[in-house]
């Protein structure tokens, strides 16, 4: 599985997070909103799961492993400030 | 290309002719009807763009159909702007259906010409606001315009500042800003926007937002896109717009000029380019040093690290990175192939910057460029194919002469019942190859309506120019050609129309003043008539004077006074093809451009045709054309004359004779015989040809072909007719190529290679 939860209870992405991890990670987060998130072994993060990453506010464990997002927008979350 | 979208570029074509058609009789005559079928042409054709995933050309037809439905429910007429504006916007589909054909997509810039396009369509829509069209609101600013950056561009400026400075040690010379809203939808047709924004080259600096604020956790539809994605590239527009080309409408691309750049923008001074370019030209001709095999990955490394550095070292990071790259497949590869193209490809890019280049583009090649290859209308079999059927056929058709040659042999040789036998076989075979040799060159054969076709747009746009009005009426246009020949009529027959609206058609008032319409027709033409097409282009204009053909032709000394006043009035109108001779007083833009009626005739014999021209004053001209319906074969007679055989091409051919030496008469050292009222000159074809004639008996009557050819008439002394053929001609190659006299070669049935006389050229 490419989203997982972990013993402890956080939430792991792990490897290339496509579209259809999005509801997935929605349901566990909707479960656990305080949930830790760790995206150090996701290599590749699609839009959807982001989407779900920027919408509830979790700061996830850094680095992120997907070097493109690590570079350009790791640094800037949480983003959910707003609304 | 798919059959589906070898579907579309066919069928795209075949909407584009029908709505041009129904756009120009909209014009004229307004009928419900008429908007009813430019509608549904262009519905299909957005549709049609739709399937084959060109979301520019839907944009744009989109634009189009909402201009047109408004014409549609009566909301406004289809004024000439409108009409334009449509017929433009049919111009752009048209291009971009041969680039489609050719590259298997839209040149890179389509996404923002499509949009442009769209605007200029809306722009004629009145009442129509912002709110109803389907762009989003901020597309309507001015694009790319300086003053027209968006705030978010300084914000993402000044926030990203110190970042930015440090991805771009000199400060790049121009950026550009985009920004990408996703659909809601995205996710479902596979899209992934964050992919497509790490495709960015040069990234300078990227936000990524919430377009909405993100409702609830428990609320929240995790398929639905609610994404607003912006960044600044150092990348030029070009390069941007191709790699979000299918989703245009869902972004903006705007420059950045580099005054709003957080470094000082510095331009990179002519002298350091051609410094660079020297150290990449150094490299090539190091790398193309031919038989290297060792050290040469050495070689390859360091040429491709000093090019690496002289690009970063002129800032040039993209082309930097492609040079690097190719380098590494070289190394790999054993191979500097890659990267010398590589480095080919750069100075090619460098070539084509102004002199005071902003470098942000790379060393790709331009995908625009497409070759203007002729392109298939009707036939959906490639031409080569069909071509190498029709030289087989042809061969064949020479195969069967062979066989009656070996059968006249045979009669000779042998027994009468032998040959009897194999002439009975030889007949069979003669029915067949002749059936299917008709029927090969029908595969060739397309209506002239396609050729028609062109012909509103062009009469309609010319005559809005002159400000004249002109009715076209076309007739025959189901009369078939063959391809080849209605390719190369289209110039000429331009020409004949242009010539018609332009020096033909009289102006508005000069009309009513004559008492005649206002609006003009021209009228074109075709009819089969045998194995001829007839081509007839007429219009009721002023004419032409044949007073005024007299004393132009007297000033271009074209002919002396004398002969002038030789010439029947007919005759002197028929000058108007000859070299050099333009009636209209100024060379206009129209008709002007160098090309006279000679052009027209030369272009039209070429193809074995005829021009000929009617005209009275006060009441119109027609011109008219007299062409063969194929060109793959030609019907020769052979003769021989010196010893030696040749063809004669029949159409050239008026008469065979044979006059009795009493009815020739010689003038000066020339022979000559009266024919038809004329006089004919006699000329030798075995003297002609420099071969040595036979001893005539003086009592002997002499054996005559009549030829007329570009209204001159000549007869070719011969010694025998031998034969009549149908042939199939073959260009003179090789070393002959050049020989002039000949129209080409031919195998006989005994295997004898035949010279085919080019009558025209040989005539003294």
């Amino acid at each position: 599985m490419t989203v997982r939860r972990s013993d402890t209870g956080t939430v792991i992405l792990d490897g290339v997070c496509a579209v259809e991890d999005a509801e997935p990670l929605l349901q566990m987060l909707q479960a656990t909103p305080a949930a830790v998130v760790d995206w150090t072994q996701c290599r590749q993060l699609h839009t959807a799961v982001l989407q779900i990453i920027m919408a509830s506010g979790v700061d996830p464990i850094e680095p992120c492993g997907d070097t493109w997002v690590r570079q350009w927008l790791a640094s800037k979350l949480p983003l959910k400030q707003v609304g | 290309m798919s059959a589906l979208e070898e579907q579309f570029v066919t069928e795209a074509r075949e909407l584009i002719l029908q709505a041009t058609d129904n756009l120009i009789a909209l014009e004229r005559d307004g009928g419900p009807e008429r908007v009813d079928s430019v509608f549904r042409a262009f519905h299909t054709l957005k549709g049609s763009a739709g399937v084959v995933e060109l979301p520019a050309m839907s944009i744009m037809l989109h634009a189009a159909e909402d201009l047109l439905d408004s014409v549609r429910h009566g909301t406004h007429g289809a004024g000439a702007e409108i009409v334009d504006a449509a017929l433009a916007c049919l111009d752009q589909v048209s291009r971009w259906v041969d680039n489609f054909e050719a590259a298997g997509a839209l040149p890179s810039r389509a996404g923002e010409d499509g949009r442009a396009m769209a605007e200029r369509l809306r722009s004629l829509l009145p009442g129509r606001t912002g709110e109803q069209s389907v762009l989003p609101a901020p597309d309507r600013l001015k694009e790319g315009g300086r003053g027209a950056l968006p705030e978010w561009v300084s914000h993402l400026i000044a926030a990203e500042r110190d970042a930015m400075t440090s991805r771009m040690p000199d400060g790049p010379m121009l950026a550009t800003a985009i920004s990408y809203e996703p659909l809601a939808g995205c996710f479902y047709n596979g899209d992934d926007p964050l992919q497509l924004m790490q495709q960015l080259p040069d990234l300078l600096a990227f936000h990524i937002e919430p377009r909405e604020p993100f409702v609830p956790l428990a609320d929240i539809d995790p398929y639905t896109c609610n994404l607003r994605l912006r960044a600044i590239s150092a990348a030029n527009r070009d390069e941007i717009a191709s790699i979000f080309r299918l989703v245009p409408d869902q972004i903006q691309i705007f420059g950045v000029p580099p005054e709003a750049l957080p470094a000082a923008a510095k331009h990179i001074t002519p002298s350091e380019l051609s410094l660079v370019q020297k150290v990449i030209e150094a490299q090539c001709e190091l790398l193309r040093v031919p038989g290297r095999t060792d050290g040469l990955a050495g070689c390859v490394g360091a040429a491709a690290r000093v090019a690496e550095n002289a690009l970063r070292h002129g800032r040039h990071l993209h082309l930097a990175d492609t040079v690097g790259r190719a380098g590494a497949l070289a190394l790999a590869q054993h191979d500097a192939g890659p990267l010398l193209s590589a480095l080919e490809a750069t100075l090619a890019a460098f070539a084509s910057f102004p002199s005071t280049m902003v470098p942000d583009g790379d060393g790709r090649p331009n995908t625009t460029a497409t070759s203007e290859r002729p392109t298939d209308r009707v036939l959906r079999v490639s031409e080569a194919k069909i071509e190498a059927l029709v030289n087989l056929t042809g061969e064949l058709v020479v195969a069967r002469n062979a066989l009656s040659y070996s059968i006249r042999q045979f009669d000779k040789d042998l027994g009468r019942e032998v040959a009897r036998s194999i002439q009975r076989d030889r007949d069979a075979i003669d029915r067949l190859v002749t059936e299917l040799h008709s029927t090969v060159l029908q595969l060739r054969m397309v209506p002239v309506a396609q050729l028609f076709g062109s012909f509103p747009r062009l009469v309609r746009d010319v005559a809005r120019q002159l400000h004249k009005k002109v009715e076209l009426v076309t007739h025959g246009e189901t009369a078939e050609v063959d391809k080849t020949i209605m390719d190369r009529l289209f110039e000429p027959m331009v020409h004949l129309v242009r010539n018609a609206v332009d020096h033909g058609v009289e102006d508005p008032e000069q009309r009513r003043a004559a008492g005649k319409s206002e609006a003009a027709t021209i009228s074109i033409a075709a009819s089969r008539s045998g194995d001829r097409l007839l081509v007839e282009v007429t219009d009721d204009g002023r004419g032409i004077d044949p007073a005024v053909v007299r004393r132009t032709a007297s000033e271009k000394l074209i002919l002396s006074p004398e002969e002038l006043t030789a010439l029947t009035d007919e005759e002197v109108v028929d000058l108007v093809f000859a070299a050099g001779f333009s009636t209209a007083s100024s060379v206009s833009d129209i008709s002007g451009r160098g090309i006279g009626m000679d052009v027209v005739r030369t272009a039209i014999e070429q193809i074995g045709g005829r021009v000929s021209l009617e005209s009275k004053v006060g009441i119109g001209t027609t011109v008219r054309l007299d062409l063969p319906t194929t060109i793959a074969m030609s019907r020769i007679m052979v003769v021989e004359a010196g010893g030696q055989s040749f063809g004669i091409a029949m159409d050239s051919v008026s008469e065979t004779v044979r006059v009795k030496p009493d009815r020739v008469s010689t003038i000066k050292n020339n022979d000559g015989f009266v024919f038809r009222d004329r006089v004919v000159p006699i000329i030798s074809l075995a003297e002609l040809m420099n071969l040595p004639g036979h001893k005539r008996d003086a009592a002997q009557s002499r054996l005559l072909v009549v030829m007329e050819t570009a209204g001159r008439s000549a007869a070719f002394e011969i010694d025998a007719i031998r034969d009549r053929l149908d042939v199939v001609l073959k260009p003179m190659q090789g070393l002959l190529a050049g020989a002039r006299g000949y129209a080409g070669t031919t195998l006989l049935g005994n295997g004898q290679v035949l010279l085919v006389l080019d009558v025209k050229e040989i005539l003294p």
